[in-house]
């Protein structure tokens, strides 16, 4: 079985570490990409460990520190064989150039936000019920503006998603010179009263290497 | 937010984008769908027990204040 751990581009040096199972790291040119991978005689366990999921993620982390764009593969999928990785690869091959066109220089930053509990007023009519669900919008859109909003006009490229628990997450893609300007923004919003912040990253651009739709 | 808390968050953030994100090169799947959905559980347990020590944090300090 190949497990792949990402796409790799202007690689210096394979990383010392060793890959899922103590395998040994292997960089390979496939249909015109260069993909790190390691061997495992036989299929992964259906069971994700934890030392699976720190180790994938420590060769990711080492091969972005040495190259100098970097597709992080998900976690949980493997190849029969190099002909199967092959065939896959050829299916996207494009896509996967733009993306790692689109990472270049990057790091990726991850943001989630809980807002303070909204008081729930008793609905007992359908109009109460929509202002209080109008209220919850008002006060999403309000995180939003106060959060995302600065923080998305330094990332190349930002997500955002909405739960209905009043929860904003969120992912930026952050060009290295635009680093510590990021994180004096993420300190200054996080600092809002009456919300829970957490910023992490640095990151390799996990969010960002599935193909744009 | 303490220490001990920002590296739990931040270990979870890390297994999520491991086993959500990342581009999927096909390939079989390895993992169940139960294993990717405790992930998910254990982020929402997680922040919302940060969401309540943080209020209580500042409900302490806010005290100390006045």
């Amino acid at each position: 079985m190949i497990h792949v751990y990402g796409l790799v581009d202007e690689l210096a040096e394979l990383p010392p570490t060793r890959g899922l199972d103590d395998a040994p790291l292997e960089r390979r040119w496939i249909e015109g990409l260069e993909v790190v991978l390691s061997r495992a005689e036989t299929p992964p366990s259906a069971e994700v460990s934890r030392e699976a999921v720190l180790r994938h993620a420590q060769v990711v982390e080492e091969l972005m520190a040495r190259s100098g764009a970097v597709l992080p593969a998900q976690l949980g999928r493997a190849f029969r064989d190099e002909a199967e990785l092959a065939a896959a690869l050829q299916e996207q091959a494009a896509q996967l150039v733009r993306g790692l066109e689109r990472v270049r220089g990057c790091v990726e930053f991850g943001l989630r936000a809980v807002g303070e509990p909204g008081v729930e007023p008793e609905a007992t009519t359908g109009a109460e019920y929509m202002r209080a669900r109008l209220e919850q919008v008002r006060r999403q859109d309000a995180l939003v503006a106060a959060l995302h909003e600065p923080l998305a006009g330094l990332a190349r490229e930002s997500t955002l998603h909405r739960d209905a628990a009043d929860e904003v997450r969120a992912a930026y893609l952050v060009p290295r010179d635009a680093i510590s300007a990021f994180r004096e923004t993420a300190e200054r919003v996080a600092a809002s009263p009456g919300l829970t912040v957490v910023c992490t990253g640095p990151w390799p651009p996990y969010s960002f290497a599935a193909a744009e739709r | 937010m303490s220490r001990s808390l920002q590296h739990e968050v931040t270990l979870l953030e890390l297994v999520d984008r491991v086993l959500n994100k990342g581009v999927v090169l096909s390939g079989d799947i390895t993992l169940s769908v139960a294993d990717v959905d405790l992930v998910y559980v254990g982020l929402r347990v997680l922040l919302s027990s940060v969401a309540t020590l943080e209020e209580q944090a500042q409900l302490a300090a806010g005290g100390a204040q006045r």
